[in-house]
């Protein structure tokens, strides 16, 4: 057998990184690194999203052998397929399916307690470790603690000045994802306070503020459109942004798994995790909170969760007079020069609105 | 414009039943009545998806079920055209025509006011994400509540728990709805009719067993998606055992075309209208099996109907990991005699086509030929039939070469 490195990969943000760490390993959220995925289309199809597509290629490509396992959530149609062909085209140690309940009521949240408890024992028996109690509540004041941080940087962005650029918190927090924790924690400490520096320091020039909201998003090319153009972007509600550092789990919940299911399915909601009327509604929230001029929304293609929200997501804002932007992306961004052209021509009439 | 096309279709097949009195011409009557009872005043509308919500649960209420899905992609076949048109208004909604053409015509006759009232709307995590999340979307627009029974990917004694525990919810919220309370007698006469109806149901598999196959596949493979309408009432065994009848009666007539090769049909047979059947019925080829029509489920236990119609949900062959899948697909090649498998691959049915590579995979092993048919279900701009004709007449060639 290989030399283990601990290291355990997930794709969603679904999946409690509580529960690796509990078992004294190391949890890795996987990023697609492929440039190009026409080998991932003969495993898969290819009117799939390329996300679910790039990580194949990239797993193809040997990219993820140093992991000693990976963790599916059901998550979505295109996940429990890509599970699928992973489990009988490539060797790992361990490749779990996680059930993540498509409902988030008590009903939901106890069967999703249970299913947390199965993902730690089949964790544990794979690697010979023992997840306790006391171990998973650690791994979960370990882990909200990072959050918290970056949840205080959150905080400040709501300012009138932005302190931090959007694609600078956006990169930090992408970075979390796939270090040490302390490393991580660092760096937002860090990130922290120049940001309670910057936002002592008033502005008489407001630019136009965005929110970004979509699913997946590795790369940061959208925000650095976005900010060349001379907006801003105080808050991305993605699943590698907000929704993932927003998350709260309550270490006094006597059982840790019923806390940590309680949190993951519970706001902020994702498509996956509420219906198009709550995604409506707690976007306007976002847009209060953080004096938001108009919404960006992007989806990853052949997404169904996204893209079946989007006209109706828009209708409701539209009612509520604010401007919405859909721009469909490719996970790797090919198309920025399009985007550019289109984000320009919002900010335009963004600031238009606001003279 | 859609109760005037259910009035219109219940009419004309009544009439042709009344010429020529057919099982399955009484079937398209009962789903044609089902849409109709769906636009009077004092219905209980109650939303649903036949072929994955357990219909025997509506069946023990006095509400009128309307599958959205089912209900409007029964335009195409007759009006494919007059269907682009209307999946065009969702597309200028927004709606992308990289979603699922069933949706975009259910969302455009939504948003054109075509469709009925709805007092609940109940919908299944499977077969696909889109169709709950646009059960969500209606109920957004009506402001009426959408459930799902989410139905997990495996089966052990906490899925079971959870699946129950959601009917019985659901059951509670059509209590509600219905002003009517659940009789636990009526259910369990439903899940008693329904098991009635399996047996038959199972009869008529049997009979598909036979050469040559003594009716239409296509046919065959989209009454199991809505022949479920009538889980639950004692008119699906009538009428499963009149088909049975009636193809015995073919039979010994003597008078069933021959037939050269026999397919499986995996995922969906377009509604729109098409040219396979035609190049089926000149090449002697007839679906004799598909994958949706095998019945996956096990006997339903009127003691424990709740458990029954969990079962139902979790061993459909679109719910768990992809062996549920292949299992029934290699079971149906066994039984049935395949010479060849065939996947209709709608671009949107995403979590059906991505699972193409395993089932080739696996077919090569049963050296089996397998071939994937690209089409549409309802947009007949992503039909081509010039396509269709050369790769089935390619694949009835492979086919030919191995008799």
């Amino acid at each position: 057998m290989a030399v283990s490195s601990g290291k355990i990969g997930y794709l969603c943000s679904l999946v409690p990184e509580e529960i690796i760490l509990a078992a004294g390993m190391k949890p890795v959220r996987i990023k697609g690194e492929a440039e190009a995925t026409s080998d991932a289309d003969s495993y898969l199809y290819h009117n799939l999203c390329p996300y679910i597509k790039n990580i194949m290629s990239t797993a193809l490509a040997g990219q993820v052998r140093y992991l000693d396992g990976i963790v599916f959530a059901r998550s979505c149609d295109g996940m429990r397929r890509m599970y699928d062909a992973w489990k009988s085209y490539m060797g790992m140690g361990l490749v779990y399916m996680l059930e993540v309940p498509k409902n988030t009521d008590e009903r939901a949240v106890s069967y999703f307690a249970s299913q947390l408890k199965d993902f730690a024992l089949n964790l544990g028996g794979a690697f010979r470790k023992h997840i306790t109690p006391a171990s998973l509540r650690t791994a979960i004041q370990t882990t909200g603690q990072l959050r918290r941080s970056m949840q205080r940087i959150f905080a400040l962005q709501q300012s009138a000045t932005l302190p931090v650029a959007g694609s600078d918190l956006f990169k930090t927090g992408l970075g979390a994802l796939g270090e040490d924790r302390g490393d991580a924690l660092k760096r937002i400490d860090e990130l922290y306070q120049q940001a309670r520096t910057a936002s002592a320091i008033r502005s008489n020039s407001r630019k136009v503020r965005i929110l970004v909201s979509g699913n997946v998003m590795d790369r940061s090319d959208l925000f650095e459109i976005v900010e060349a153009a001379g907006a801003e972007i105080p808050a991305a509600d993605l699943c590698t942004g907000l929704r993932y550092f927003s998350r709260n789990v309550d270490v006094a919940e006597d059982d840790p798994y019923l806390a940590l299911a309680q949190a993951y399915l519970n706001e902020p909601h994702c498509s996956r995790t509420a219906s198009p009327v709550q995604r409506a509604q707690e976007l306007q929230k976002l847009v209060e909170t953080y004096s938001i001029d108009g919404v960006l929304l992007t989806s990853l293609k052949f997404c169904d969760q996204h893209l079946y929200d989007v006209p109706y997501i828009t209708r409701v804002l539209a009612d509520k007079n604010i401007p919405v932007l859909f721009l469909e992306n490719d996970y790797t961004f090919t198309n920025k020069g399009q985007m550019k052209v289109r984000i320009e021509a919002f900010i335009e009439v963004l600031s238009e609105r606001g003279n | 414009m859609l109760k005037k096309f259910y009035e219109d279709m219940a009419k004309v097949l009544e009439t042709q039943y009344e010429q020529r009195p057919r099982a399955f011409t009484k079937i398209n009557i009962e789903l044609a009545k089902s849409f109709v009872d769906a636009f009077k005043e004092d219905a209980k509308v109650i939303w649903t998806s036949y072929y994955s919500f357990p219909m025997e649960l509506l069946a023990a209420f006095d509400v009128a079920p309307f599958d959205f899905e089912v209900a409007t992609n029964l335009l195409p076949m007759l009006d494919a055209d007059g269907s682009v048109q209307i999946m065009s208004r969702a597309e200028e909604e927004g709606y992308s025509t990289d979603l699922c053409s069933f949706h975009r015509l259910a969302m455009g006759c939504q948003l054109l006011g075509y469709m009925p009232r709805a007092d609940l709307l109940l919908s299944s995590s499977y077969f696909c994400d889109g169709k709950a999340r646009i059960n969500q979307i209606l109920a957004g627009y009506y402001g009426k509540e959408a459930l799902t029974l989410d139905i997990p990917n495996r089966i052990d004694k906490e899925s079971m728990a959870y699946v129950i525990e959601q009917l019985k919810y659901i059951a509670h919220r059509i209590e509600e709805v219905a002003g009517q309370k659940l009789d636990p007698e009526r259910l369990r006469e439903s899940v008693s009719a329904s098991g009635l109806a399996r047996k038959a149901y199972i009869r008529l598999a049997e009979i598909q067993k036979e050469k040559p196959f003594p009716w239409n596949g296509s046919t065959a493979v989209n009454m199991s998606i809505f022949g479920n309408l009538m889980a639950g009432r004692p008119v699906q065994e009538r009428l499963y055992q009149e088909l049975v009848d009636e193809c015995r009666g073919k039979l010994d007539s003597g008078k069933v075309p021959p037939e050269q090769y026999r397919v499986l049909w995996l995922a969906w047979f377009p509604p729109q209208p098409t040219n396979i059947t035609e190049i089926f019925r000149k090449n002697g080829v007839n679906i004799v099996m598909g994958e949706l029509e095998r019945a996956f489920w096990d006997e339903m236990d009127d003691r424990h109907p709740w458990e029954s119609m969990a079962l139902w949900s979790l061993k459909n062959p679109y719910v768990g990991p992809i062996e549920q899948r292949l299992n029934g697909i290699m079971q149906s090649i066994e039984e049935y005699d395949i010479d060849g498998v065939i996947h209709f691959s709608s671009d949107a049915c995403r979590h059906s086509c991505a699972a193409h590579r395993l089932i080739a995979d696996a077919l090569q092993k049963m050296n089996v030929p397998f071939m994937v048919l690209e089409g549409d279900m309802s947009d007949k701009r992503k039909y081509s039939e010039d396509r269709t004709r050369f790769l089935l007449e390619s694949f009835i060639d492979v086919m030919a070469g191995r008799k």
